[in-house]
């Protein structure tokens, strides 16, 4: 279980201080899939790098299976698998040796990595490429082997920044049956999207963020009520208050 | 997990990494031993045969007034030097370059000779030019022999022992080993192991941290459990190996190199295994200096062509020592051992040159230079532990 709250976050600029984040509050449960919906720049990904503890909230807390993330990074870090916006998959290693780089980061052993590989290469359909070098590699590839890398280590809680982004619509359904399994498995998954569509169709619990704060959240049935609209895209624009960014 | 394995998984990462790159390791690694012989070998030979045709090749000397003298002119034939009728603008010429050198003989010279004063002769040349040197100095050579020779006849005619006119009879006897005299040759040769070694593992380093945080893989690497300091460090260590193996090459082809000679200023340089192992050592702690200053410069700035921009001035700093001491040599002293880049100019001569290095100046030099590679990890430790260094976009 992940708790966020009442999260903080201003950048200094050249034109002076931008509050990026603003007041996010909101829980994730075990066993669901909690999206983060809102248009680009709204603050999502600036929230889950506080999550991930590569950033430091000005105010506000995040405590993961009940421990801060800030007195107890580490131990926070290894709980959790994390997709960034940068994939940032390394293009003279394969697929297989990206993935087991990080099975090391982790600490485990050999066994255990070519085990927990063979498993991923099975649940994302990577057998056709993964011990190719990934140089090259289309979008879908990239994004399933970063996903495997950030798995490798069977985290209970999982992170994805924007998981479907350039994906066709053949890897986005595949992707999406793989969401479904690790909730299935009783794993918290927090991800982040600008597609209503792709929220609206996955997600236990949407939390609607808009200009650096939750504008509404609850179960798609929960923002009908709270809207009062009857069409799940009319509550999403009236919960961020603009038709804007809101793509398919 | 243990920063120790961290730091020896990421080490061999990138090593693997940069060793899949072929043109990297072609040119990082092989380009350098193979241009170095050569260098080596082209440099000497050129040296060599210059001084020797210099030495020995007939001079043709543009005489003015020859007809003044014609008995100083035939003396300098004796000596392979023959001389040429004037030329119309003898300050142009030698300005020009188009002559070495010009001798005047000036018109009272044989006024001057008859009435045995010093008869004026001038020689017309540019100090600044080098490869002049030699043809001058023959010729003021020449006309000093003369000089004796006439002046001697002169004492002589009056009834006198001509050695009375020289109170002093000095003689040179030259204390410097062969192995030194041939080490001034060499003194381009710190500059490029020094070179070699502060930004040997150049490419890596910019690459394992500017690099992936502009290929956006800094932020996922961090996101693991594995600590930002072993990260770092495993980083420092694979530029450190890949600098130390390209060195290795470097010296090795050295000594292949100068084994091949066998005449000419690098004849006997010390390349025994010994003094390569030696140079290794020295070298040792520059290549650490290098690798944590660059990553201490990857970790501040924002793209990897902001840092490579940083080359520029990096090249520069190991030249500093071999210019500061060609304008003003001074004797070794114990502080200078001590001091980054200067230090190893004057261990990899006191190698070459085979002169022993106390333990006191050992002690020192791996102590501070050890200490300051330090110094340099920990400050880009500390940059490394900045939020913004993760974040790529």
């Amino acid at each position: 279980m992940i708790e966020l709250s009442d999260l903080h976050k201003q950048f200094k600029t050249k034109t002076g201080p931008v509050a990026a984040v603003a007041g996010v509050g909101f829980t994730a449960r075990d066993g669901a899939i909690t999206g983060l919906l809102g248009p680009n720049g709204a603050g999502k990904t600036t929230t889950l790098r506080m999550l991930y503890t590569l950033m430091k909230p000005d105010r506000g807390s995040v405590r993961v299976d009940g421990r801060d993330a800030y007195k107890d990074a580490e131990a926070v870090r290894r709980s959790l698998g994390v997709l960034p916006d940068a994939r940032g998959v390394y293009k003279r290693l394969t697929a297989r040796e990206n993935i087991s780089y990080f099975g090391r980061l982790h600490g485990m052993d050999e066994a255990a990595i070519r085990k927990s590989t063979n498993r991923l290469v099975e649940a994302l359909g990577m057998a056709d490429f993964i011990d190719r070098r990934s140089e090259g590699f289309s979008q879908g590839q990239r994004t399933k082997t970063a996903i495997a890398r950030a798995l490798v280590h069977d985290p209970k809680n999982v992170i994805l920044d924007e998981p479907t982004n350039g994906l066709d619509v053949m890897t986005t359904r595949g992707l999406r049956e793989f969401l479904l399994r690790l909730k299935g498995e009783g794993r918290c998954v927090i991800l982040s999207s600008h597609i209503m569509q792709e929220v609206g169709a996955l997600c236990d619990h949407i939390v609607v963020i808009a200009k650096g704060r939750v504008t509404a959240q609850g179960s798609p049935d929960e923002l009908r009520a709270q809207t009062g609209e009857t069409n799940l895209e009319d509550a999403f624009v009236k919960a961020i208050g603009s038709e804007e960014g809101l793509g398919a | 997990m243990n920063s120790f394995k961290t730091l020896w998984t990421v080490a061999a990462k990138e090593l693997i990494e940069i060793f899949r790159d072929r043109k990297i390791i072609i040119n990082g690694l092989l380009l350098s031993p193979l241009l170095f012989p050569v260098l080596i070998l082209g440099i000497g030979a050129l040296a060599e045969n210059r001084a020797r045709t210099q030495l020995e090749a007939e001079i043709k000397l543009p005489v003015i007034g020859a007809e003044i003298a014609p008995n100083l002119v035939a003396f300098l034939a004796t000596q392979n030097i023959t001389a040429e009728a004037p030329p119309e603008n003898p300050d142009a010429l030698i300005r020009n370059q188009d002559k070495d050198v010009i001798l005047r003989i000036a018109e009272d010279f044989a006024d001057d000779w008859r009435q045995s004063r010093a008869a004026t002769v001038e020689i017309l040349h540019d100090s600044s030019r080098q490869d002049s040197a030699i043809p001058v100095r023959r010729v003021e050579r020449a006309l000093q022999a003369y000089s004796q020779q006439a002046g001697a006849v002169r004492l002589l005619a009056r009834g006198i022992d001509p050695h009375l006119g020289s109170a002093l009879r000095i003689t040179h006897r030259d204390l410097a080993t062969p192995e030194a005299r041939r080490g001034m040759l060499l003194a381009f040769l710190p500059y490029l192991l020094i070179l070699s070694a502060f930004l040997g593992g150049a490419y890596l380093v910019m690459d394992a941290t500017a690099g992936e945080r502009e290929r956006q893989s800094l932020e996922p690497l961090l996101a693991t459990p594995a600590g930002r300091g072993a990260i770092m460090s495993g980083k420092i260590a694979a530029a450190c190996v890949f600098g130390m193996v390209g060195l290795l090459l470097t010296l090795l082809s050295f000594k292949l190199s100068f084994g091949f000679v066998d005449s000419g200023p690098f004849k006997g340089v010390d390349v025994s295994m010994l003094a390569i192992a030696k140079l290794l050592l020295i070298l040792l702690p520059m290549v650490l200096i290098g690798t944590t200053l660059l990553t201490l410069i990857s970790a501040s700035v924002k793209t990897l062509k902001e840092a490579q921009s940083y080359m520029a001035f990096l090249m520069l700093l190991p030249i500093l020592p071999t210019i500061i001491l060609l304008v003003n040599p001074v004797k070794n002293q114990l502080w200078m051992f001590a001091t980054p880049f200067l230090a190893q100019n004057q261990l990899i001569l006191m190698v070459l040159r085979q002169e022993t290095i106390s333990s006191q100046q050992w002690a020192v030099y791996l102590g501070a230079g050890l200490g300051l590679g330090a110094l340099l990890w920990m400050i880009a430790a500390r940059l490394y532990h900045r939020e913004q260094l993760a974040i790529s976009a």
